[in-house]
């Protein structure tokens, strides 16, 4: 049960990790 | 996969069943799902379908691709209040498998109009089916979480409609990343993208059709009892959805709910242009982009932050304090575009759009509150309409009002000003009538038939 808590948490924690990095990617443009 | 696993009895969770393998499960469905947030990503590349790097006489023209996104909203509404009472029906596994068949199918729809570059085809496609997958999809984990987390149901649901405001995050980089990855000298790559995102969402909305399991009827967190004085908007009993809609409660949450979304989509519509404007020199296309990836941030935060905090503070309290602090911040804005503080623009405008999210994740406990846990789902799609409404009036609020005050001879940088102040407006309307909240009358609460 805890390994299969841990891999669901870490797929949807990764995906949206990935679009979060992307998306500061861009903002900190707007202070550069 | 046998129609049993569909099964709302074999849904039923055993004991000892770890709930926090419910969050994932539904966040799954609504990062796919909030996909739509980042559909402008495709607006442009559909405009050259056949002239690929240009758009050709023939090519559709952006207003004919952006009903694509406009009916897939209004879908989304009415799918959500024509099949919430079916999703409680049918439990969260069927109502998520059968989102995932229709967003991901949607793609796939509309693939195939991009081939034959029939524009009916996409708005079936992207539109209907994708929209239906939408409303589906939004309202099939509300119940079953709230089900799980009587302790915490803002926490809960707030962590999952983070998902939704989350997905534009992770869609809108993926779909660049494909066009890139497929373009070719005779295509752009949307159709293959297209085909390749129905494929993964619904792959990765299956994730949560696996996982997700609704807690046996007498289950309760352990150690956890029901407070003994609970808030004074706080019910035990139920309301049934026929009866939910006829209340004023239910109105009353409506206008809430449509104020609060008005006021923060019309800014996030016109976001890139108008720290341009405000800011002239100051800030380019591209870090006006990173702006509007910043709100998109915020408005994913709030989502999960105030719902959590409403746990604590109290629903009215917590839309009280959107209200409010909207219609300062709302009316500050005028006076900080004159200052030409970039960072301190920037940051009322993030703390407004983190309350418009927090208005979003917030409205399920609060609909669990007054009108009990029996029909939420149900009651919360028909209660979606107030976004439809407030998606169309929103931004038509704020481009007319700006158009009306350029087309007067206002400077561009000034035109927001009275947009700001009409924000506030509705804000206060909105205050209004959560004050006006108050406990269901007992003549409706659901009373289960007494055996003859």
């Amino acid at each position: 049960m805890k390994i299969k808590l841990v891999l669901l948490w870490l797929a949807v924690g990764l995906t949206l990790g990935w679009g979060v990095f992307k998306t500061l990617e861009n903002a900190l443009k707007l202070f550069a | 996969m046998g129609s049993s696993f569909f099964n709302r009895d074999q849904t039923v969770a055993p004991p000892g069943y770890n709930r926090f393998l419910v969050p994932p499960a539904a966040l799954a469905v609504h990062l796919s799902i909030g996909q739509v947030y980042a559909f402008s990503t495709f607006k442009l590349p559909l405009t050259k379908i056949i002239g690929i790097t240009h758009s050709a006489p023939s090519d559709w023209s952006g207003s004919e691709v952006g009903w694509a996104f406009s009916i897939a909203i209004a879908i989304l509404g009415l799918s959500a209040a024509v099949f919430g009472r079916w999703v409680e029906r049918a439990g969260p596994r069927l109502s998520m498998f059968v989102a995932a068949l229709c967003f991901g199918s949607g793609f796939i729809v509309s693939a195939i109009g991009i081939h034959l570059h029939q524009i009916w085809i996409l708005y079936l496609g992207y539109g209907v089916l994708g929209g239906c997958g939408l409303g589906i999809g939004y309202i099939s984990p509300v119940s079953t979480l709230i089900k799980w987390f009587p302790d915490r149901p803002g926490m809960a649901t707030g962590m999952a409609i983070m998902g939704f405001g989350g997905g534009a995050l992770i869609a809108a980089p993926l779909s660049v990343m494909l066009m890139d990855h497929f373009k070719t000298a005779v295509s752009n790559g949307v159709l293959e993208s297209f085909v390749t995102m129905g494929v993964i969402y619904f792959l990765y909305m299956m994730i949560g059709v696996i996982f997700v399991r609704v807690p046996a009827s007498d289950w309760k967190p352990d150690g956890w009892t029901a407070a003994d004085k609970p808030r004074s908007l706080v019910t035990s009993a139920n309301v049934a959805v026929d009866l939910a809609w006829r209340t004023p409660q239910f109105w009353l949450l409506w206008v809430v709910l449509c104020m609060n979304v008005t006021a923060g989509i019309g800014v996030l519509g016109q976001a890139s242009p108008m720290i341009q404007e405000v800011f002239a020199g100051r800030v380019t296309p591209a870090a006006a982009a990173g702006f509007v990836g910043l709100l998109s941030l915020f408005n994913m935060g709030g989502r999960f932050v105030w719902a959590t905090i409403s746990d604590y503070l109290g629903r009215r309290n917590t839309y009280l304090v959107f209200f409010l602090a909207g219609i300062v911040l709302y009316s500050a804005v005028p006076s900080l575009g004159h200052s030409g503080s970039i960072p301190l623009f920037v940051a009322a405008f993030a703390i407004i759009l983190s309350m418009y999210g927090g208005g979003f994740a917030t409205i399920p406990a609060y609909l669990r509150d007054v009108f009990g846990s029996m029909n939420v789902g149900a009651i919360h799609g028909r209660l979606l309409t107030a976004w439809s409404v407030a998606g169309v009036l929103g931004p038509q609020l704020v481009d007319s009002i700006r158009q009306s005050q350029i087309d007067h001879g206002v400077p561009k940088a000034e035109a927001y000003s009275i947009t700001m102040y009409v924000m506030c407006g509705l804000l206060l309307l909105g205050f209004l009538c959560d004050v006006a909240m108050r406990p269901v009358n007992p003549r409706y609460h659901f009373r289960p038939a007494k055996p003859a």
